[in-house]
């Protein structure tokens, strides 16, 4: 990749970030070697990319899991710990509605502070290192990310140029 | 054929308790000896008039009066001495968050752990009775009040929830008492500070599973005892009688 | 689908046979059909936060003030002191605490009903205001937990109620309503707060594009390096589907088992089986209305903020709280008809006492602040509106539903079975604290509008790109795509 180059074009809207896909693809390059930014959630079938991979809802399914284990410990668990189950109104030791309600609350924890870890950890989040970036994404614009070899430069550039991206540029990596 | 048994279970009449009361509403003079006889024994605090007249009198025992009808033509009931009635199925146990009120086994009480309690004060909401007194702030007691305190009871703070605990620190002693000479508590051994101090004997402690104690023996002889509010199924083990 | 609902509710009945509206007017009436320039609305949801005038600051050290001696030294003096100085007693264990603290917890009930049940059932109108209504939830649940606290006798040992191992291995009774509260509780926080946060990430890394200083850092920091990559878009787009969904269950259950604390007991007039749905349309009740309030004074003194939210919002969350108001209506009915009923000498005693005690104002002022205002107000369109107006129903709406919470708690332990201690409440030091958790939950309000965006951009964003106008035959509609 020693001679490889990371371009990135900017356009206006979708449909000219679409098409420069397409293009992208039939001068060569896989759907590996682009990458997409945008300001707004653009769906991967907008711009006919192949689909993310996403742990979250596996990862939500793991918390909630562990949010029902914690809850059966402590349901059923706990009032065993000391040396005689404390009797309090003639109620049973594990009193069965309220054993639901703490089923539910800690499955639900459970699972929805996994599910804000799964972000963290899928997106690599807090991460404050140089990065590719141009800021007129934030203004609704959309960029592509690429890597060509770099005597195709020029080719790779005018073409996108001729999609109407309003700036090819090489890629460099900045604080954000 | 449905089976009944299902729904015997939290009938009154099938409750036995250990310790219980039985207290004679026509013998009570109303002269609150044994409201006098509780603080003392049960170092409860000075509260004085301005709070106790907003309704934060801390009394483990209150003597209950009414009347009837307007004024002039008023007609007193009898007094009711009122205190923790010890229920077998105690409403404000569950619903403290912190196991600061439990059910002892051994004793059949319902006991407050002054320690454990954080003052949520749900217990107190929940008490049909409305016997249960809360430390509103640290109160000063009086000279020589402030001499005068019973090693064998906790001190409580403010921000407490306390209660009658049918002096339980004598229940104890008396049991350790029988125990080191080898032999089982005699009905009679001891009694409560309530009991103890009431001039008119209205009112009657001991064992209420035994049916030779003087408070089982009192409560088949009169035959028509009162448990308050049994209807909710608390299962209390003080149990009234007037008008006989 | 949307596109139909649309239509049907945006359009005034009756109206627009007789005049022709034109595109224009289409487009000046509703936000997602007058679509900026993306750069342009950034920039001025960035100047509605860098706008500030010297009458924000001096309400915002009024308030300072205000927290300072109303919460935080009226609390201090009470922990030193003891609760002898609130007007808790006997009867009354339970007084103004409680109350404020069903009041904000009811408060929180709408950020979430906007931002998740609104999310789901994809009203388009609630794209410029979920983190408004959000961040009512965050707040207003930080108020909640401020008031409960208060109103523990040994504050100090409030960790005593948390599950955690300890040298004597003592767990909380999970058998007390308290210990579900807790946890119920603190679940909804936390995911309210997540829930705040993740669809706020790319409005924090648009405002760090556009900021310099101490700001540059501030929003550098919080928008944890976000660029918007599709793998970002992906796994953020999912956890905010999943939220939308689970949060609702919580929801609806954080306030039913605040309602459980009341209906678990065995008193005349709390042990109701309809009290946890009649919590949650009071809870929504109360939250809309303040939704409405905040709606109202940000587009009133904001920058730019007459663009985002328009009378066309209005008018959409007046037609929810009438709908919520007949619910709450139709709940209360049913809880008083059945209770009336029942014959219970106590529970008589107690409704008796509600209507002609002395508090019987406040139970009258409940009804006709909860239910005669609101149906008299909100079926007109033109009334619903206008900010003011809904500003006022609003405001009365929440008076009614914290009245309701004090007839519920203290004015109802007033009366037990033991008339021997019937005894009215009195408010102490409860009234400098409940004014100092208002003021908290403004003063954190008024700070978090100058320091987050207000207005979730990009969702207005693809709004705005989902919405066109059609024609059917000669009437232009609006129509929406479903873009996800």
């Amino acid at each position: 990749m020693a001679d490889n180059i990371s371009l990135l074009a900017v356009f206006p809207d979708l449909t000219l970030a679409a098409d420069a896909i397409d293009q992208l693809r039939s001068l060569g390059l896989s759907d590996d070697h682009m990458n997409v930014i945008s300001g707004i959630p653009v769906t991967e079938a907008m711009l006919g990319r192949p689909n993310q991979w996403t742990n979250v809802p596996r990862i939500a399914g793991g918390g909630a899991a562990l949010g029902f284990l914690a809850a059966v410990l402590l349901t059923f668990v706990t009032p065993y710990m000391y040396p005689q189950p404390i009797q309090v109104g003639t109620q049973a030791t594990i009193p069965g509605p309220p054993t639901i309600v703490l089923l539910f609350e800690l499955t639900m924890l459970g699972m929805l502070l996994s599910t804000f870890l799964g972000v963290f950890l899928d997106s690599y989040f807090p991460n404050y290192r140089p990065m590719e970036y141009v800021k007129e994404v934030s203004d609704g614009k959309i960029a592509i990310f690429f890597t060509c070899p770099k005597e195709s430069k020029d080719k790779f550039t005018k073409a996108m140029t001729a999609l109407g991206a309003e700036k090819v540029e090489v890629a460099e990596v900045d604080h954000l | 054929m449905i089976d009944l048994k299902v729904t015997e279970i939290k009938m009154g009449e099938e409750h036995v308790g250990k310790w219980g009361m039985v207290i004679d509403q026509d013998m009570c003079t109303g002269c609150q000896a044994c409201v006098a006889a509780c603080a003392m024994e049960n170092n409860i605090t000075f509260v004085g008039e301005k709070d106790s007249g907003y309704g934060r009198s801390m009394h483990w025992i209150r003597i209950e009066r009414f009347w009837q009808g307007e004024y002039p033509e008023i007609k007193m009931t009898p007094n009711q001495p009122m205190m923790c009635q010890q229920c077998g199925s105690a409403t404000c146990e569950p619903v403290c968050p912190a196991f600061a009120t439990v059910h002892s086994q051994a004793e059949q009480l319902n006991l407050q752990v002054y320690n454990r309690c954080v003052g949520t004060r749900y217990c107190a909401n929940n008490c049909p009775y409305q016997v249960r007194s809360f430390n509103w702030r640290d109160y000063k007691r009086p000279e020589p009040l402030a001499n005068q305190f019973n090693p064998d009871v906790t001190v409580r703070r403010r921000g407490v929830m306390e209660k009658c605990t049918f002096c339980i620190q004598r229940i104890h002693k008396a049991e350790d008492k029988a125990k080191s000479e080898g032999r089982e508590v005699v009905d009679g051994e001891f009694t409560t500070a309530c009991a103890q101090a009431c001039p008119a004997t209205a009112i009657t402690f001991g064992r209420v599973d035994d049916p030779e104690s003087l408070v089982s023996q009192l409560a088949r002889r009169h035959g028509h005892g009162v448990k308050h509010l049994e209807e909710l199924g608390t299962l209390p083990n003080v149990t009234y009688f007037k008008g006989g | 689908m949307t596109g139909y609902n649309k239509k049907e509710e945006k359009a005034p009945a009756g109206v627009h046979h007789h005049e022709s509206h034109g595109e224009e007017h289409l487009r000046e009436q509703h936000l997602m059909l007058d679509p900026l320039p993306r750069g342009q609305m950034n920039e001025m949801v960035m100047e509605s936060m860098h706008e500030t005038s010297w009458k924000f600051w001096v309400v915002f050290a009024i308030l300072s003030v205000i927290v300072a001696y109303g919460l935080f030294f009226s609390w201090g003096k009470m922990i030193a002191e003891g609760l002898g100085i609130a007007g808790v007693n006997r009867p009354s264990y339970w007084g103004i605490f409680l109350v404020n603290t069903v009041f904000w917890i009811g408060i929180s009930h709408a950020g979430t009903f906007i931002s998740a049940i609104l999310r789901v059932f994809r009203a388009e109108f609630r794209r410029p205001f979920t983190r408004a209504a959000e961040l009512m939830t965050t707040f207003g649940l930080v108020q909640a937990g401020f008031s409960i606290f208060m109103h523990m006798g040994r504050v100090w040992l409030f960790y005593w109620l948390l599950p955690y191992p300890n040298e004597r291995m003592l767990w909380p009774n999970l058998h007390s309503p308290l210990s579900w509260d807790l946890i119920a509780i603190t679940t909804y926080l936390l995911s309210s707060t997540m829930y705040l946060f993740l669809p706020l990430i790319p409005d924090l890394a648009m405002a760090r594009d556009r900021s310099t200083g101490w700001r540059k850092t501030f929003y550098k920091v919080l928008a944890l390096g976000f660029r918007g990559t599709e793998g970002e878009w992906a796994h953020l787009r999912n956890a905010m589907n999943i939220f939308a969904w689970a949060i609702i269950p919580v929801m609806f259950s954080v306030h039913t088992i605040v309602s459980w604390d009341f209906a678990a007991a065995t008193r005349p007039g709390w042990n109701s089986s309809i009290f946890g749905p009649y919590f949650v349309i009071g809870a929504l009740h109360s939250g809309m209305g303040a939704v409405i309030m905040v709606l109202a004074v940000v587009r009133g003194t904001m920058k730019n903020m007459k663009y985002f939210i328009r009378p066309e919002h209005f008018d959409a969350i007046g037609k929810l709280m009438l709908l919520i108001s007949m619910g709450w209506a139709y709940f209360f009915f049913n809880d008083y008809m059945v209770q009336w009923y029942g014959g219970d000498k106590w529970t008589h005693q107690l409704l008796h006492f509600h209507e002609e005690g002395p508090m019987g104002w406040m139970w009258l002022s409940m009804l006709v602040f909860n239910i005669v205002i609101p149906w008299a107000v909100l079926w007109n369109r033109k009334w619903r509106s206008t900010p003011w107006i809904v500003f006022i129903v609003g405001l009365l709406i929440n008076v009614g539903m914290w009245f309701e919470r004090y007839i519920i708690i203290p004015v109802s332990l007033s009366i037990n079975r033991m008339p021997f201690t019937w005894r009215l409440y009195h408010p102490g030091i409860e009234i400098p604290l409940g004014i100092g958790t208002l003021a908290f939950f403004i003063l954190l309000y008024m700070a978090a509008s100058r320091l987050i965006p207000l207005v979730p951009v990009w969702e207005v964003q693809e709004g705005q790109m989902a919405h066109e106008l059609k024609k059917f035959g000669r009437e232009t509609v609006v129509s929406v795509s479903e873009l996800e």
